[in-house]
């Protein structure tokens, strides 16, 4: 019994060396991690101080250092109506994609889970996946042309077909931005749809028996049982886009430069970081800027998981 | 009369029921919608009449047929160099990334150090950090070093590869322990322990991380325009955007889309021969996110 009782002890992975401050092993751990370890030390936990520090002093163009401001770079950022038309535009580019991008990765999801042929699952899976390893660069291109603000442009041409006037997708300001939404959906659609598609497979079989034994539609056991289990992915998905959404610079810059054209229409905040660092050489206001945004972003996200946190009935 | 091409219906089954039939259309519809910009942009490259400005009524085939538009895109564009550039940032950054990963990822599941939680909630709590945020000090940081326009500003970077770490520590983490305290205690060293005894099994993890990785780096444009500063260094990205952006956009539709269709050549590839793995690493990393 006793010795039965030894042998269920697990092995000491570790061989102890008497109470020695680091044993041989730890040292090999560290010697493993160190480019881990000197990886994030100087390429995250380093800048991100330097950025709190940079964003309390009036820079000049390279340097790191310069002379103290307190928190003048914050309200000056605070202050400046460029900020707030970029966060606006932000968000609202952001919003719109978010849910869009949702909404409509899941609807097709749904539909290429319910296809009952495999071959087909996958071509479709593959097709709607396509454009999303096409760059930011390659998509904005490509779409500067689709949405040509004359009938020459495919997209004017078809509205043209059905006798509307052509729109002007990146010249107007009043609909560049859900323009921009659009790009951003067909290049993003297929991710979350093959994520989803991921979690619809995850779904129990005996949770829909169940509900058609009770007499559920497909349609109800859709909305009832398939959409409150994947909540987590919906929230998952949230966060994300979010967070992708808040970052958003390739297309705009590409599309409207760093003016944010037209009429500031594609002023983001990024683009509003990117100019005032790299252009205009006010590294304090780009970094205090930088923050604010990490701030919205931690906000953002923290509100969101908020979302996972309420319990509902099928909990 | 341009798109009005109908898809080909497959031959019908038997077991095909009618909503089944519907479903199938539906989904032919929308992967027209997902095709169509391809197709533009393969006829137009192709189209020597859409040169300097964009043609009217959009076509399903060529007007003048010509190869001359890539011709143009290789001699103005340097396609060529801004491809072996990318090619061999990707590569650099793949190896650098991967190895710091299964290096650290190995030793947080193994090796289980004094302080191996540590390190791992440091390293991934500092994915939430965005890299906006971080991009300043790093520009200034490289341009101290001298190492602006060159680079080691993309393969010291990748050093820094937090998610990475945490895919190999749970893969790890599926390997048996034992493996290692027999190599252990047969006198093997660490290193051997690591790469003769742990890296053969790997394969599916380091597929999934080069995939990740050529995929994000090969597309990346942010960090290239801020480090990257003569054209000869210029990788695809940034090499085609800056083309386009001193250029005017919208200007020469043929050539600028020779160019980018050769530029999402090697991405396709990858993406034709390798289609089934990347989906499933996405949705493993959307997943494991």
């Amino acid at each position: 019994m006793a010795i039965n009782q030894e042998a269920a002890q697990p092995l000491p992975s570790t061989r102890q060396r008497k109470k020695k401050w680091m044993t041989r092993n730890d040292w090999m751990g560290y010697a493993f991690s160190a480019p881990l370890i000197i990886g994030v030390l100087a390429f995250a936990i380093y800048p991100m101080f330097a950025a709190l520090y940079m964003s309390f002093h009036q820079t000049n163009g390279t340097s790191l250092t310069g002379k103290w401001v307190g928190t003048n770079n914050y309200s000056y950022a605070l202050s400046d109506p460029i900020f707030w038309q970029a966060i606006k535009n932000t968000i609202y580019m952001g919003v719109f994609s978010v849910i869009l991008g949702i909404g409509f990765s899941f609807i097709l999801a749904s539909l290429i889970n319910s296809l009952k042929w495999n071959l087909g699952k996958n071509f479709f899976k593959a097709v709607y996946f396509l454009p999303n390893v096409v760059s930011g660069v390659a998509t904005s291109l490509l779409f500067s042309f689709l949405f040509f603000p004359s009938k020459e442009g495919l997209i004017n041409f078809l509205f043209d077909l059905f006798g509307l006037q052509p729109v002007g997708w990146f010249t107007n300001p009043a609909v560049s931005r859900f323009s921009i939404v659009i790009m951003s959906l067909w290049g993003a659609l297929g991710y979350n749809t093959i994520i989803f598609l991921a979690g619809l497979q995850s779904v129990p079989r005996d949770l829909h028996e169940a509900a058609e034994v009770d007499g559920a539609n497909a349609f109800r056991r859709w909305l009832h049982i398939t959409i409150p289990y994947l909540r987590p992915i919906f929230v998952f998905m949230l966060i994300m886009g979010t967070i992708g959404g808040m970052k958003r610079f390739t297309d705009v810059w590409l599309i409207g430069g760093t003016a944010g054209n037209p009429g500031g229409s594609l002023m983001t905040v990024v683009l509003y970081i990117y100019r005032n660092a790299f252009l205009a050489g006010q590294m304090g206001l780009a970094t205090a800027t930088s923050y604010l945004l990490f701030i919205i972003i931690m906000l953002l996200t923290m509100a969101l998981m908020l979302l996972n946190r309420r319990k509902d009935s099928l909990d | 009369m341009a798109q009005a091409v109908s898809p080909s219906v497959p031959v019908r089954r038997k077991r095909w029921s009618t909503s089944q039939i519907v479903l199938f259309l539906v989904l032919i519809l929308g992967s027209f919608v997902m095709i169509v910009p391809f197709l533009w942009m393969l006829v137009t490259s192709f189209d020597w009449a859409a040169r300097l400005t964009i043609t009217f009524p959009p076509k399903l085939w060529p007007e003048e047929p010509t190869l001359k538009t890539y011709q143009i895109a290789f001699t103005n564009i340097k396609m060529m160099r801004y491809i072996s550039n990318s090619a061999v940032v990707s590569a650099g950054v793949i190896i650098v990334s991967a190895l710091s990963a299964l290096l650290s990822g190995y030793a947080l599941s193994k090796i289980r150090f004094k302080g191996a939680n540590i390190v791992l909630l440091l390293a991934l709590s500092t994915m939430m950090i965005p890299f906006e945020m971080t991009m300043i000090p790093q520009y200034l940081l490289f341009a101290k070093l001298g190492l602006i326009n060159s680079y080691w500003a993309f393969y010291l970077p990748a050093l820094n590869y937090a998610f990475g770490t945490f895919l190999a520590k749970a893969f790890f983490d599926q390997l048996p322990t034992p493996l290692r305290e027999a190599a252990v205690i047969d006198g093997a060293s660490e290193i051997k322990v690591f790469s003769r005894v742990y890296l053969p099994l790997c394969t599916p993890i380091i597929a999934t991380m080069i995939i990740l990785l050529f995929l994000g780096v090969w597309n990346d444009m942010l960090w290239p325009l801020l480090v990257l500063k003569s054209s000869v260094k210029y990788t695809i990205q940034i090499g085609l955007a800056m083309f386009t952006y001193d250029n005017g956009i919208n200007k020469q539709p043929s050539i600028i889309m020779a160019a980018t269709a050769f530029s999402l050549i090697p991405v396709v590839v990858v993406y034709l021969f390798l289609q089934r793995y990347i989906i499933e690493s996405i949705a493993l990393s959307g997943i494991k996110q």
